[in-house]
Order: structure tokens, then C-alpha cells, then sequence
């Protein structure tokens, strides 16, 4: 039945329907190293790259200790790259399963969980990695990874949000994703990944990450994980605050475009 | 709830765009009339149908290219809604639409298998009991092994029609979709089509072939410019389509 407002009883039915989504978002990182050689090891041989390339420069530059700026950067990069990618690749979640829209009545939000499956894998795949760099440094804190798992499920509602809001914007506007990957470029820059929070504090640069979701998002997980503490209350506010408007914003624009979204593929 | 059936009162479709975006893009930054340069579209692809089909019913709906058979049959599969009107479908819905597109193409044809299967909404165990009839039915072989983009267009219908038919419909919803594959499959496609029409509670097709709309259906919908021209029994129905274009050639 078709409903006035179809789009919330559409997104429940659509997270009952977990064995569908669960498979074709496995299948999607599958598909994806299907003919490479080594396949997911790629994921974790950039990872290491990026964090040893921009790790050894910019720990020099700014004088960091190794043994606690890798780790960090670590941390930052995968989480940096599930956010990034929340956006970019969510703005395809429809586009790329039209074949599957036209064709079949399941409810459509079924390709958002697609999406949200494949890039939680990806980013496993970058907390073992980041497990081997905080063993390696004899860093590795157990306590702190529970301390963690608020941080992880605040990332996950917030991830499922952006892929929401970008699948959704992007059905209409296809040229949001590739602009988004511009606007990440410039985020990457100005959210404390590369540089740790302190130095912006001591040069009056609060502003840049105060101001900023992306840091506090990041915060709940690497915080926990580096100092084997929770992370101050206040990035939890934020991030709930954050979360707040992320789905009333979600909810208000599936309800408007859900109907509209199969005529626009 | 109630049995199965399809509900449409005043149900209309319309497809509206823009086939210059840009320049509507470029209007709205520059203020100007969005008329002035750029070609709004809207096509009525239905406009207020009102049917009832109960449990039981074999429908046929024939109609020129374009007289909105296709859209209609969306609507009734829930995947186009209505752009006013209502449209209720209750029941487990089976659409056979585009056998040719929706595909994971560096995905084998086993994968492939499973997605469509759980899409049409079996449960894994249903999935692994079928798998092997589904395979044997598509004759597809070692490819099933192969990414589908190594697949012919002929392959790709066999795969898709050989899964959609082994589900066990409440409501079955086909567009145009007899004839699949070369001539040893198409014979035994027929064959297995019949039997698998013969199990939907509701059967609702479209097709431009007299005989096989009278074999089946009681009751023809015949559709004109997204109108329903007529509805009623099948023989009335086709004669007078028959009649209609005889005189217009």
C-alpha cells in the first residue's frame, strides 16, 4: 500500500529486511577486489602508505613523537575515510541500484544499508590495522576500545544519515557527489587529522574544530582509543546535537522525495 | 487485513523534467524566466484509472507503444507511486519487468542468482533449496561461474526469467516478457511460463499477442494515451481493439 508519507514505514521495513542488504553490501566489496590479486590487503597497504609518507613529514614538521603521531593518524585516516565516503559513494546508493529500483518493490532504502554494509567493512578492515600500529607501538589498550563503542554507534547513525541525505540529494543533483569530493578535499584540511588538536589550541585556532561535526565524530572513537578513556562530555553533546539535526533533516527530506526519487533515475 | 488485490481510484502518473538542466540552473542564478531558454516536459503517462482486480483474476492489458502499459504495471507493483490517486496492491508482489537490466556485472552468475532471488523475497533457505533447479532451468552451465559481463543479452534474459519463475507468486505482474532466449529456451520458457501463470493468485500482463491474452484472460484493459479505452470480457475486449486499428491502416 501506498501511503501518504511512505518513507519512515519504508525504512523499517526495509531494516527487517537485513539478510538482503547484508548480502549485497558483502557482495559489493567482493565485486570490488574480485580480479585484484590481493584484494582487500590493498585497503590496508594505502593505509599504511599514507600513514608512513604523511606521517614521517608531517611528524618532523611538527615535532610529534612517533610513537603517539602514527597511531593518531592512523586513527584519523579510516575514520576520515568512512565519513568521506558516507557522502561521496552514499550519493550513488540509488543511482547505481536503478536497475534494481525499476525492476523489484522492495523499498528503496534497502540500497542505503547496501552502502553502510560495505563501507563498516572497509572501515574493519582499517581498525585491524590500526590494532597491528597500537600493538606495534605497545600502545594497545583494551579498556579504551570499550570506551569506543558509544563513538562507533554515534559514527554508524551518523554515517547512515549522510549516505541518507547525499543518496537522496543526489538522485536529484548528480553533480553533488563529485563536489562533495571536492568540499572533503578542503574538510581534510581544516579537521584535526594530520595535526593533532592541541596545536590548534595553542595558536588560538579554536575555532577550526570547535565549530567542526566532523572532528567531534571522529573524537568519540579516537579518543577513547588512544587515552583508554572516555572522551569529554562535550563531544558527546555535540555529536547527539549533531545526530539530532542530521535526521530531522534525513526524515524531512526522505518523506518529500521518497515518491519522487524512481522518476528521477 | 484484507485478501489480495489491486485497488487504483483516479490514479494518474506524471513525468515531468527538464531536458536542458543547466540552463534552468543558469536561470535560476540569473533570475531569469525559466521559460525563456529551456524545454519543461510533462507526459501524462496515465491519467485516473480506476480498476479493481480481485483474487482469482487474469487480467491482459493491451494497447499501442506508449499507451502506458508498463507504467501501469509499475504502479500496480508499487514501484512507480501515483503521482495523484491512490493505488493499493496487497499481497506478495512478483514483477517481471526489465529481464535485461539490474544485474552485478563482476559478479558470477551464481551471486547474481542469489540477489535476484532474495530481491524477489525468498529467504535464503528457499534460495539454497532452488538454486540447483534454477541453474539446471537457465542451462547456463560453467558460466554461471563467470562474471555476467562476460554474458550475451540472451544469457542475461535466461538468467533473470529463470529465476523469477521459480518463485511461488501471489501477484504476478509481466511486462511483455514472453519469447526469452534463442529457440530451444523459448519453447520451454512458454512452457514454464504457463505453469507459473497458472499458480498466481492475481495475474496481471501486458502483451501484443491476441492469442496468448485470450489463452490466459478472462478480462482485457485495453489502454489508449493512459486512458483506459475499455475494459471487459477478453473476447469483446480484443475484437474490438482488432476493429478499431483495421480501420485506422
Amino acid at each position: 500500500m501506498i501511503s501518504q508519507n511512505s518513507f519512515i514505514p519504508n525504512a523499517l521495513k526495509s531494516l527487517l529486511e537485513w539478510r538482503v542488504w547484508l548480502y549485497m553490501g558483502l557482495q559489493d566489496i567482493k565485486a570490488r577486489f574480485r580480479r585484484s590479486a590481493i584484494g582487500p590487503l590493498w585497503i590496508l597497504i594505502n593505509l599504511a602508505m599514507m600513514v608512513l609518507g604523511a606521517g614521517m613529514v608531517y611528524g618532523v614538521l611538527l615535532k610529534q613523537p612517533m610513537e603517539e603521531f602514527l597511531p593518531y593518524l592512523t586513527c584519523g585516516l579510516i575514520l576520515w575515510g568512512f565519513l568521506v565516503a558516507s557522502f561521496v559513494e552514499g550519493g550513488y546508493a540509488f543511482i547505481s541500484s536503478e536497475g534494481y529500483i525499476k525492476q523489484f518493490s522492495f523499498p528503496k532504502q534497502i540500497y542505503l544499508f547496501r552502502v553502510l554494509v560495505s563501507l563498516f567493512i572497509i572501515l574493519m578492515i582499517g581498525v585491524v590495522a590500526l590494532a597491528g600500529t597500537l600493538l606495534f607501538f605497545d600502545r594497545f589498550n583494551p579498556l579504551g576500545w570499550l570506551y569506543a563503542l558509544p563513538g562507533v554507534a554515534i559514527l554508524l547513525a551518523a554515517g547512515l544519515g549522510h549516505i541518507t541525505l547525499s543518496a537522496y540529494l543526489s538522485a536529484r543533483f548528480r553533480d553533488l557527489p563529485h563536489a562533495l569530493s571536492g568540499i572533503f578535499q578542503v574538510l581534510f584540511f581544516v579537521t584535526p587529522i594530520m595535526f593533532p588538536v592541541a596545536m590548534l589550541k595553542d595558536r588560538g585556532l579554536d575555532f577550526i574544530y570547535k565549530f567542526n561535526p566532523f572532528y567531534y565524530l571522529v573524537d568519540v572513537i579516537r579518543f577513547p582509543i588512544l587515552e583508554g578513556t572516555l572522551a569529554v562530555k562535550q563531544d558527546y553533546m555535540f555529536c547527539a546535537a549533531y545526530l539530532t539535526l542530521l535526521w530531522v533533516v534525513c526524515i524531512a527530506l526522505g518523506s518529500k522525495m521518497d515518491k519522487k526519487v524512481v522518476y528521477m533515475l | 487485513m484484507s485478501d489480495i488485490s489491486i485497488i487504483l481510484r483516479d490514479a494518474s502518473v506524471v513525468f515531468t523534467g527538464q531536458t536542458d538542466l543547466v540552463g534552468r540552473v543558469k536561470n535560476t542564478i540569473l533570475r531569469r524566466p525559466s521559460a525563456s531558454n529551456t524545454k519543461e516536459y510533462t507526459i501524462n503517462a496515465l491519467s485516473n484509472v480506476n480498476l479493481t482486480i480481485a483474487r482469482g483474476e487474469r487480467v491482459g492489458l493491451i494497447g499501442l507503444n506508449g499507451a502506458g502499459k508498463s507504467t501501469l504495471l509499475k504502479v500496480m507493483a508499487r514501484i512507480y507511486p501515483t503521482t495523484t490517486g491512490i493505488a493499493q496492491t496487497r499481497g506478495h508482489v512478483c514483477p517481471m519487468f526489465e529481464l535485461a537490466t539490474g544485474f552485478e556485472m563482476n559478479q558470477s552468475g551464481w551471486d547474481n542468482i542469489k540477489i535476484r532471488a532474495l530481491l524477489l523475497g525468498l529467504k535464503p533457505k528457499e534460495i539454497k533449496a532452488k538454486m540447483q533447479e534454477i541453474a539446471e532451468f537457465s542451462e547456463l552451465g560453467e558460466f554461471l561461474n563467470y562474471p555476467v559481463r562476460t554474458y550475451s543479452a540472451g544469457m542475461f534474459i535466461r538468467l533473470a526469467f529463470s529465476v523469477s519463475t521459480a518463485i511461488n507468486p501471489e501477484v504476478l505482474l509481466l511486462d511483455e516478457v514472453m519469447g526469452a532466449g534463442d529457440i530451444n529456451f523459448a519453447h520451454k520458457a512458454k512452457e514454464r511460463m504457463k505453469k507459473f501463470m497458472a499458480q498466481g493468485k492475481i495475474l496481471v500482463f501486458s502483451s501484443h499477442s491476441p492469442e496468448l491474452v485470450s489463452d490466459f484472460c478472462e478480462r482485457t484493459i485495453w489502454l489508449e494515451k493512459g486512458k483506459i479505452r475499455m475494459d471487459g470480457k477478453t473476447d469483446q475486449v480484443l475484437k474490438s481493439y482488432a476493429d478499431n486499428y483495421q480501420a485506422t491502416v
